[in-house]
C-alpha cells in the first residue's frame, strides 16, 4: 500500500503486530498470573516475574523435553521425508509432458481433501498390519501423506523457474536425468526447500489426532497430546497449561524465525503457481 | 555457499533412506511390561498419587510391570475404541460407565468371571451394574456420589438451602462483587459434564430417562427438571460458558459459593486448597436421587498378558491396596467396602454426606438403552440447550426430543 | 554395470516421467487411496468402531438418512458458511498485510516475521489460549468489550449467535499469515518499472493495484484460495477443542459430524458416509477452480 502516507502504513503495521503477537503473549501473562488474582475483574496484563517457577516444574515434574524431542523427531522426519518424495514427481510435473498428466495432478491433489479423523480407523489396521503401532516412524509415514501434495506443487512452482538451458549444458556434460535434478535443480531451488520445510514442519509439529491414537507409550508422547492431556475430567491447572502451551510454541517459533527470511523468497522462486 | 547448501539437502535426503525405527517398546529385562489406561493419571492433584500406587503394585511385583497411561480426557473412549477395534490398545483400562456398556456387547473387554471370583471379596452394592447378562466384566475403580458442596463464607447468614427455592435464593444472596452464588455446565464443548449436571437436576426431580423398556424424556418430572436447569442458568447466579475446570478452581479461591459436583471433586479441593472451610449437603431438590459415576477397571479383550492383567486386579482388590486407593480418590469409594477412619471423618466432615448418598445414586445412563446414551445423550442436551439459550419451552423442546430419540431408536 | 544401463534407459525414455511419479503415487496409494476405498466401502455398511472389521451391508440407507436430516443439512451451511468466511478474510487479510510489508520501511524484516508468527503456534495450544481469552467472566476480550461500554456477560463461545463468529477470528488468526507470506511472495513478481511508470503517468493507488499488480498475483490467490477451501472444510481440532460443534450445532462442520459419528456414536458407516459426501464437495470445487483458471490461463495468452 504505498499509497498511504508512512504514518498511516505504520500504524496499521503496529496493530497488525499487536494483533498477531497478542495471543502469545497472552498465553505468558496467563501463565505467570498469580492464582489469587486469575480471576480478578480486570485482568493482569503484566507477567509477575515472581511466578517463574512454574516454568522450572514444567521441566522437573513433567517429561516435557521428552514430548518436545518426540514432536522434533517427528516434525523433521516428515520434512525430510516429504521433500525427498516430492522433489522428482515435482520435476516431472514441471518439465515433461505426458500422458494422464493432468489427472495425476487433480488426484495429487485430492488427497488433500482427506479429514484425517477419517483415515485413522484405516491407518491404524494398516499400521498394525506391519507391526508398526506405537513408533514415532508411524507418525512420520502418516503425517507425509499428507504433506506430500502441498510440497509437491511448492516445488514444482520453484522447478518451473529454474531455465531449462542450464540442466541442456548438463546434459551435454553426460550427466544423468537423476543427476541433473540432485545436482543441479536441487541446489538452485533450495529456498525453496525452506518454504516447503516450514510447511512439513509446522504439520509435523502440531499433528493431534494420530499422535494420540497410533502412539500409546507416554515415552513416545508429542507435545499436542501431552498438552491436551491436561484438560483434565475433575480440573485443569490453568498455569501448568499456559506454560507448557508456550514451552510447546517457542520451538516452531526460533524454527521458524530461522527460515523466515527464505521463506518469502523461496515462494517467490516461481512461488505457488496456478 | 552454493556447495554447502547441496551438501546439507543432500545429506538430508540421504539421512531419510536409513530412516530410523523409533521404536518404542522398552522391554524391561525379563518382565512382562502391561499398560493401564485412564484419564485419571493425567489428573492435577490425584494423577500423581494414583501413579505412586500403582509403583507399589510393581514394587511388590518380581514379574510384572504395569505402566500407566494418561489420556486426554475429551478424546479418551474415541482413542481406546479405536485402538481397540484395530486390535490394540492397553492392557488395563479404566473406563466411564457409558463407555463400558459399549465395550461389553462388542466384546471388546474379558469377563471375570475365571480369574475374580466374586464370592472371594465383598464387593458393593454399585458392582453389579458391571454385570451382564450374569457376567461380570469390571469392578468399580471409582464410585462417586454427587452431593451439595458450599464455601460458607460465601452464604448469608450462613443459611445451606434444603429446598430448590431457596437454593435459587440462596444463591443469587451470594452473587455480586465478582463472587458467583453457583456454577454448572452448560455448554457442548462439555458434553460429558453437561450431561452429568443435568441428569442430576432431572433425577432429583423424580425424572428418569426411561422405564428401562420405553423412553420418557417428555414425562412431566423429566420437564421439571429441565426447568429447574432453566431457572437457574437466568438466575443470573452462574458465570456462564465457565467451564468446570475455572469454575471449580473459582470455588476454592473462594469466588463460587455452590456447586453440586462428585466426591473426585472433594479430593481435588481437599488436595489444592487444604486450608478452605467448605461442606457438604444434600442437594437441594425434592428427591434425593442423584447420579452416579461409577468407573470401572477393566482387561482389554486384545491383551497378550492376560494373566499379568488379572494379577494386578487381584492386588488391586487387595483390603489394604484398596484403603490406599480410597484415600486418593477424596470423597469416592472404590469396589470394596472400606470403612473410613475415625479421624478421617472427623478432618473430613463432608465425606459421611458423600457416603450417604450412596442408596440414592443412579448411573447416569439411559437404562435399557445403555450402549446408545452417547446419541440419546447429544438429542437431549442440544435440546436443552435450545430451552436455555434459545429459549424454547420446556415442554415443547422435550417432547421433540422424545420424538427424535424414539425415531432413532427405531433404527 | 547392466542393470544401470536398464536403469538408465529407463530414465531416459518416454516412461521418465513415469518413474518419477512413481514415489508419490506408491506412497499416496499406500496411505491415502487404499484407506480411502476402504471408507467408501465402508459408506455403504454399518459398522461399529469396535468392530471394523464386522460389516453389515446397507446398501445407501447411511446416505438417505444424511439427506433426510435436519441437522446434517445444516452442518452443511455452517460448512459453506465457515469455508467462504475463511477464504474471504484469510485471503482479504492476508493481501493487506502484504502489500503493508511489500513496501520498504525500517524494521520491515523483524515486523514480516512477528507479524507471521501465528502461523507457527500449534492449534492445540491456540485453542487453550481462546478459551482463556473468550472467558465471560475474566477472559480479555469480554473485558475490552465492557471496557468500551457494552454490557457483556456472556462467552462468544457459548451462545449460538456469536459461536461461529468466534470460531472464524481464532482460525484466520492462525491462517492469515499463511496467506500473506504466500502473496508476499507473488508480489515479488510484480514488474517495478511498470509499477513506477504508472505511478508517474499519475495513477492512483487502487489503479495501479487494479492494472498492475492484481494481474501478476491473481493465479497465486486463486490457487491460494483453493488450498485455504479445502484446508477450512477438513479443519478439525481447533474447531473441537473449542466448541465440539456446539451450542445448538452453531459449529458443526461436517468433519466435526464425521468425527461425532464415527467415534462418538461410534459409527463408522455413518461417519464414513460424511465423509464421501464432503470429499464430493471438495472435488466438485476443485474441478470448478481448475476449469476458472485454466480459462484464464487461456484468456491471459
Amino acid at each position: 500500500m504505498p499509497g498511504l502516507p508512512l504514518p498511516i502504513r505504520l500504524s496499521a503495521v503496529l496493530l497488525l503486530l499487536a494483533v498477531a503477537v497478542f495471543p502469545f503473549y497472552w498465553m505468558f501473562v496467563t501463565s505467570l498470573t498469580p492464582s489469587s488474582e486469575l480471576f480478578a475483574s480486570t485482568p493482569r496484563f503484566w507477567p509477575t516475574w515472581s511466578e517463574t517457577g512454574v516454568y522450572a516444574d514444567a521441566f522437573r515434574k513433567i517429561p516435557v523435553a521428552t514430548w518436545l524431542l518426540n514432536s522434533l523427531i517427528v516434525a523433521a522426519g516428515t520434512t525430510v521425508l516429504s521433500i525427498a518424495i516430492s522433489l522428482f514427481p515435482a520435476y516431472s510435473l514441471s518439465r515433461f509432458r505426458f500422458k494422464g498428466k493432468g489427472i495425476m495432478g487433480l488426484s495429487l491433489f485430492a488427497t488433500q481433501m482427506l479429514p484425517e479423523a477419517m483415515l485413522v480407523v484405516p491407518l491404524y489396521a494398516l499400521f498394525g498390519q506391519f507391526n508398526m503401532l506405537n513408533t514415532l516412524t508411524a507418525l512420520i509415514l502418516a503425517n507425509t501423506a499428507f504433506t506430500v501434495p502441498v510440497v509437491v506443487w511448492i516445488l514444482k512452482g520453484a522447478i518451473d523457474g529454474v531455465p531449462e538451458e542450464i540442466e541442456e549444458a548438463a546434459h551435454i556434460d553426460g550427466c544423468s536425468q537423476v543427476g541433473i535434478v540432485w545436482r543441479i535443480v536441487l541446489p538452485l531451488i533450495a529456498p525453496t526447500l525452506a518454504a516447503a520445510s516450514v510447511i512439513a514442519f509446522f504439520h509435523g509439529w502440531n499433528e493431534y489426532v494420530f499422535a494420540q491414537t497410533l502412539v500409546s507409550s507416554e515415552s513416545l508422547r508429542t507435545a499436542s497430546v501431552g498438552l491436551a492431556g491436561f484438560v483434565g475430567e475433575l480440573s485443569t491447572p490453568i498455569h501448568t497449561v499456559m506454560s507448557i502451551a508456550v514451552i510447546y510454541a517457542v520451538p516452531a517459533i526460533v524454527f521458524y524465525m530461522f527460515v523466515q527470511k527464505y521463506v518469502v523468497s523461496g515462494m517467490t522462486a516461481g512461488g505457488v503457481k496456478g | 555457499m552454493l556447495h554447502t547448501t547441496r551438501r546439507m539437502a543432500l545429506a538430508g535426503v540421504m539421512a531419510l533412506a536409513a530412516l530410523p525405527c523409533f521404536a518404542g517398546s522398552a522391554l524391561a529385562q525379563g518382565k512382562t511390561t502391561i499398560s493401564f489406561a485412564g484419564v485419571t493419571f493425567s489428573e492435577a492433584g490425584r494423577g500423581d498419587r494414583l501413579r505412586e500406587w500403582v509403583d507399589k503394585f510393581n514394587k511388590s511385583q518380581d514379574k510384572i510391570e504395569v505402566t500407566t497411561l494418561g489420556l486426554p480426557f475429551a478424546t479418551f473412549a474415541n482413542t481406546m475404541f479405536t485402538q481397540m477395534g484395530g486390535g490394540g490398545g492397553p492392557d488395563l483400562i479404566r473406563f466411564d460407565t457409558i463407555d463400558f456398556y459399549a465395550a461389553v456387547p462388542a466384546g471388546r473387554i474379558l469377563p471375570f468371571d475365571d480369574h475374580i471370583k466374586d464370592s472371594d471379596f465383598k464387593f458393593s452394592a454399585p458392582n453389579d451394574y458391571l454385570k451382564v447378562n450374569g457376567k461380570r466384566y469390571g469392578v468399580a475403580f471409582e464410585i462417586s456420589n454427587y452431593v451439595m458442596m458450599y464455601n460458607p463464607a460465601l452464604l448469608k447468614d450462613g443459611k445451606v438451602p434444603t429446598t430448590f427455592d431457596e437454593l435459587l435464593a440462596v444463591t443469587k444472596a451470594a452473587t455480586g462483587n465478582g463472587n458467583y452464588g453457583y456454577a454448572y455446565r452448560a455448554t457442548m464443548a462439555e458434553r460429558n459434564g453437561f450431561w452429568q449436571d443435568l441428569c442430576n437436576y432431572v433425577f432429583g426431580f423424580g425424572g428418569r430417562w426411561s422405564d428401562g423398556k420405553t423412553l420418557t424424556l417428555n414425562a412431566p418430572k423429566v420437564i421439571e427438571g429441565v426447568t429447574a436447569y432453566k431457572r437457574m442458568y437466568d438466575s443470573g447466579a452462574i458465570p456462564k460458558g465457565a467451564d468446570a475446570a475455572t469454575y471449580r478452581r473459582m470455588f476454592w479461591e473462594s469466588k463460587v459459593a455452590i456447586e453440586i459436583d462428585n466426591g473426585g471433586v472433594a479430593g481435588i479441593f481437599n488436595q489444592q486448597a487444604p486450608n478452605l472451610a467448605w461442606n457438604a449437603a444434600p442437594s437441594p431438590f425434592p428427591t434425593r436421587a442423584q447420579g452416579l459415576i461409577l468407573a470401572p477397571l477393566t482387561v482389554n479383550a486384545n491383551t497378550k498378558n492376560k494373566d499379568a492383567a488379572f494379577t494386578f486386579v487381584k492386588w488391586a482388590l487387595q483390603p489394604d491396596n484398596q484403603k490406599a486407593l480410597q484415600d486418593i480418590l477424596g470423597a469416592s469409594s472404590v469396589a470394596t467396602d472400606v470403612p473410613r477412619s475415625a479421624d478421617d471423618l472427623a478432618k473430613k466432615p463432608w465425606l459421611k454426606v458423600y457416603d450417604e448418598q450412596t442408596p440414592n445414586a443412579v448411573p447416569q445412563l439411559v437404562g435399557g438403552f445403555e450402549v446408545r446414551t452417547p446419541e440419546l445423550q447429544q438429542i437431549i442436551i442440544e435440546q436443552v440447550l435450545k430451552v436455555l439459550q434459545g429459549g424454547m419451552d420446556p415442554k415443547k423442546a422435550m417432547d421433540e426430543a422424545q420424538d427424535l430419540a424414539v425415531a432413532k431408536m427405531s433404527k | 554395470m547392466s542393470a544401470g544401463k536398464t536403469t538408465e534407459s529407463l530414465l531416459t525414455s518416454r516412461w521418465t516421467p513415469y518413474v518419477f511419479m512413481a514415489p508419490v503415487f506408491l506412497y499416496l496409494l499406500l496411505f491415502d487411496f487404499i484407506p480411502l476405498v476402504k471408507e467408501f466401502y465402508l459408506s455403504f455398511t454399518s459398522t461399529s468402531l469396535l468392530t471394523p472389521s464386522v460389516n453389515k451391508w446397507v446398501g445407501l440407507d447411511n446416505y438417505r438418512e444424511l439427506f433426510s436430516n435436519r441437522d446434517f443439512l445444516h452442518s452443511l451451511w455452517i460448512t459453506a458458511v465457515y469455508t467462504i468466511a475463511c477464504v474471504v478474510l484469510a485471503i482479504g487479510a492476508g493481501l493487506g498485510t502484504a502489500l503493508l510489508l511489500d513496501a520498504p520501511f525500517l524494521g520491515r524484516a523483524v515486523a514480516r516475521t512477528l507479524v507471521t508468527l501465528p502461523w507457527a503456534a500449534p492449534p492445540v495450544a491456540v485453542a487453550l489460549i481462546f478459551t482463556w481469552i473468550y472467558n465471560a467472566q475474566y477472559g480479555v476480550f469480554n473485558y475490552v468489550q465492557r471496557s468500551l461500554g457494552i454490557e457483556t456477560f456472556e462467552n462468544w463461545l457459548d451462545t449460538p449467535d456469536h459461536a461461529l463468529t468466534a470460531i472464524l477470528i481464532a482460525t484466520i488468526w492462525q491462517i492469515f499469515p499463511f496467506s500473506s507470506v504466500v502473496i508476499l511472495a507473488a508480489l515479488q513478481g510484480v514488474p517495478k518499472e511498470l509499477r513506477e511508470s504508472a505511478a508517474l503517468d499519475g495513477a492512483g493507488a487502487f489503479d495501479i493495484f487494479r492494472a498492475v499488480v492484481w494481474p501478476t498475483i491473481r493465479p497465486t490467490v486463486m490457487l491460494l484460495a483453493l488450498f485455504i477451501t479445502i484446508w477450512s472444510l477438513r479443519r478439525f481440532d481447533l474447531i473441537w477443542l473449542l466448541t465440539q460443534g456446539g451450542p445448538i450445532g452453531a459449529t458443526n462442520t461436517l468433519v466435526i459430524d464425521l468425527y461425532r459419528r464415527a467415534f462418538v456414536y461410534r459409527d463408522l458407516g455413518a461417519g464414513a458416509s460424511v465423509g464421501m459426501v464432503g470429499l464430493c464437495i471438495a472435488f466438485a470445487i476443485t474441478l470448478v477452480h481448475h476449469r476458472l483458471s485454466s480459462r484464464y490461463e487461456l484468456k491471459g495468452r
